[in-house]
């Protein structure tokens, strides 16, 4: 539970002839974390050649994908799907290449049509420039001896052409350009082009056909609406074609992955002319099993156990460099999993160390619900992280749902039997309740609520926020010692299993030596400053005197290696103690919002204005400023929480680095893994 | 009202929460720029960029215990 699976590193032998069904057989068994081979490491042997029907495998998972983004096919797509038998021999039987050529041919005709499109486009952009002139269309060229400019100016030209000889004609001008159309004799043509260029003239291409521009114009018209009509219809075939093919694409896509990653496999293990060997960790526990049954699935192959790695560093150094560093699988149940993200959010855990994941998920929710502590507030976070839970698929949602849930628990565990509090407000009435405060049971007007209550709640009517700082700051406190005395405990550990006691004892006992002499220094002290009336010195001597003595053992212990860093290291001692304090501080924080809320709905809008006016108006705002405490509280009592395991716990003991493991495994989504395909291989 | 001592411990209070807030967001205004720039780099350093980030927190939650002491301590 606490540390990595262990794990065993197995060589697995045969003959080439024989690779492909073993291949299907390390898929199958779904407990081998290949080891890459590295040019070299062995003599004799080099990296394995892709098998030979992984090229036209890539080729048609080239061809699928490329469907696939014509058609807009995506992960979001909802396709229906296939069995993996069924697609096989669609795909055996050049499915891929007929689907694709049937795609292919609505596609160009698609692109052909949009092409089409941009021509008459920009004819008709010309024609409608020439409709504003009063020549036909045949009259512009033809001329021996002169050349027609057509085109757009931004003035008149009539002055800039005053050189030349030419004959001009203008259309009305719309947003400054008009349509120009000048005639010169050829051998003037350049110096007319230059002297229209004074004016911003722009030269369109002429036109060929016959007839009014106006004329042609509507015929362009018409060619442009039968093709975007022709567009539409491909479109449709388009959509067709979706609907067709979308789930033998996505099929296909999903089969042909997985057959490309097998036949490449080969490039990861070392292979001869006539034998591969692969290198593999595969979990202690299963090593056996998976043995027999490799063994057993092909012919011809031999597996054979090399280690079963302890948790020494020793073992780690001495070995080969691509089997130094075996991966981490992290063994936790159902709910621990879930909190295995915040872990690596920092880092995946090292093969010798504690995964933490379990430390996360007993005290991040507790912290979150301590510092919640309101039964308001729980109910909500408790529906939607449930909810979270049932329908979020991504990690990082999952992730705040799990917090979410368990914490509301928590909080509502808090608010309910140590607390006694909901939005804000006690369930009954005590000695402290202040003026603007309001209650439960005053306000509803129950007055049965302390008798239920009272035998419940501590101090008979739960712990105030606001009133028992001292009570709550001490409780952090010791909150805090428990759980960096876990972190101190968790560092002990580790090296104890990397090294051995002794050296574990050298390297962490002086700081947890230091720490508990911190501790009760600090407790003995503050007994004496903060109660002076109660407790003499000599009454808090022992604590004083024992925990001196701790430091000094800490001090020389830890100063030969550390230096100067053993004594500048205690007050951080204090400082990570107080750090706990935040638990108290922020329900504090969320307490006086909430009083200051309720007093201004319930007290200055709902009993300020009265009537039925008043209560909508005021329970309008109870909610809304209510939500508002309650969305502050997922950002400050979530970060807080888990800042708490990141930097107090974690930072004792927590290294990380480690490799997770990935064993070779298919994920079928889009096809259905059939028996009969099992017996085929 | 309230006598001039307790006037006095209640700024005290307001100046230790106060200062230490000033103080702590000053160190996490440098901390908090660098961290975005490292996971706009790379998501993956998310979890040790808040570690760094929120590590001056600390130093207002010193500010609130010295403010609280002050309040109930001698304020009783």
């Amino acid at each position: 539970m606490l540390l990595p699976e262990s794990m065993s590193r197995i060589v697995i032998v045969g003959a080439n002839s024989h690779i492909d069904e073993a291949i299907e057989a390390l898929y199958s068994v779904n407990a081998v974390h290949l080891i890459d081979h590295t040019v070299d490491a062995d003599e004799g042997f080099n990296i394995g050649n892709s098998r030979p029907y992984a090229p036209k495998v890539a080729e048609r998972l080239l061809k699928v994908r490329a469907m696939e983004k014509e058609l807009g096919i995506d992960k979001k797509t909802k396709a229906l799907p296939i069995t993996d038998v069924e697609i096989k021999s669609q795909i055996s039987s050049d499915s891929v290449e007929a689907v694709d050529a049937e795609v292919r041919s609505v596609i160009d005709r698609r692109n052909d049509l949009n092409q089409r499109i941009t021509d008459l486009n920009a004819t008709k952009r010309n024609l409608e420039i020439l409709s504003e002139l009063p020549i036909d269309l045949e009259l512009y060229s033809g001329y021996a001896t002169i050349d027609a400019l057509v085109g757009m100016a931004g003035e008149d030209p009539t002055s800039a052409l005053s050189g030349i000889e030419c004959e001009i004609f203008q259309g009305v001008a719309k947003k400054g350009d008009r349509p120009v159309a000048v005639f010169v004799r050829k051998s003037d043509r350049d110096k007319a082009v230059e002297a229209l260029s004074s004016v911003g003239f722009n030269e369109i291409a002429l036109p060929t056909g016959t007839g009014s521009a106006s004329a042609a114009l509507a015929a362009v018209d018409r060619d442009i609406s039968t093709a975007e009509s022709g567009l539409e219809v491909v479109q449709k075939e388009l959509e067709m074609l979706l609907e067709k093919h979308k789930s033998f694409l996505k099929a296909a896509d999903e089969e042909l992955s997985i057959q490309l990653e097998k036949g490449e496999l080969p490039l990861r293990v070392a292979s001869s002319e006539f034998t591969f060997v692969i290198d593999a960790w595969v979990p202690a526990s299963k090593v056996e099993a998976v043995k027999s049954d490799l063994e057993s699935m092909v012919d011809g192959i031999y597996v054979e156990v090399q280690e079963t790695r302890g948790r020494k560093m020793a073992e780690q150094e001495e070995a080969e460099p691509r089997f130094k560093v075996p991966p981490s699988n992290l063994k936790n149940g159902q709910v621990v999993k879930e909190f295995e993200y915040v872990t690596k959010l920092v880092a995946t855990p090292k093969y010798q160390e504690i995964d933490p994941s379990i430390l996360i998920a007993i005290f991040f929710p507790l912290f979150f619900g301590l510092m919640v502590g309101d039964v308001g507030y729980a109910i909500p976070f408790i529906i939607l992280g449930a909810y979270g839970l049932k329908v979020a698929k991504n990690k990082d949602w999952r992730a705040i749902a799990t917090v979410l849930f368990f914490g509301g628990i928590w909080a509502f565990v808090f608010g309910f039997f140590f607390f006694g509090e909901c939005l804000g407000m006690h369930f009954v009435e005590s000695a402290h309740t202040l003026d603007v405060e309001s209650t439960w049971q005053g306000l509803l007007g129950l007055d049965g609520l302390p008798e239920i209550f009272n035998g419940l709640l501590p101090h008979e009517t739960g712990v105030g926020k606001l009133h028992d700082v001292g009570l709550l700051l001490k409780m952090s406190v010791y909150i805090g010692i428990v759980h960096l005395l876990i972190g101190y405990g968790c560092a002990l550990y580790n090296l104890t299993i990397q090294h051995g006691f002794a050296h574990a004892f050298k390297e962490k006992g002086g700081w947890l030596l230091g720490f508990i002499g911190i501790v009760l220094l600090c407790f003995g002290l503050a007994m004496f400053l903060i109660y002076p009336d109660d407790y003499s010195f000599s009454d808090v001597l022992p604590f004083v005197g024992i925990g001196l003595v701790l430091i000094v053992v800490e001090i020389v212990m830890n100063i030969k290696h550390e230096g100067i860093q053993a004594i500048l290291e205690l007050p951080g001692f204090i400082g990570n103690i107080l750090s706990y304090t935040r638990l108290a501080a922020i329900g504090m924080s969320k307490a006086g919002m909430a009083l200051a809320f309720n007093y201004i709905a319930i007290n200055m809008i709902a009993m300020g204005l009265g009537g039925v006016a008043g209560i909508i108006v005021g329970g309008l705002l109870f909610a809304f400023l209510h939500l508002m405490v309650w969305t502050l509280a997922i950002l400050s009592a979530g970060l807080h929480g888990m800042r708490l395991q990141l930097v107090e716990l974690m930072n004792k003991f927590y290294e990380g680095g480690g490799i997770e493991f990935k064993p070779l495994r298919i994920k079928r989504k889009q096809t259905i893994y059939t028996e009969k395909s099992t017996k085929e291989v | 009202m309230v006598d001039e001592g307790t006037g006095l411990i209640a700024i005290g209070a307001g100046l230790a929460v106060g200062l230490a807030g000033l103080g702590s967001g000053m160190a996490e205004k440098d901390i908090g720029a660098a961290a975005v720039g490292a996971i706009t780099e790379d998501l993956s350093l998310f979890g040790k960029a808040m570690i760094f980030v929120v590590l001056p927190e600390t130093i207002v939650i010193f500010g609130l215990v010295v403010a609280i002491l002050g309040i109930f301590v001698m304020g009783s």
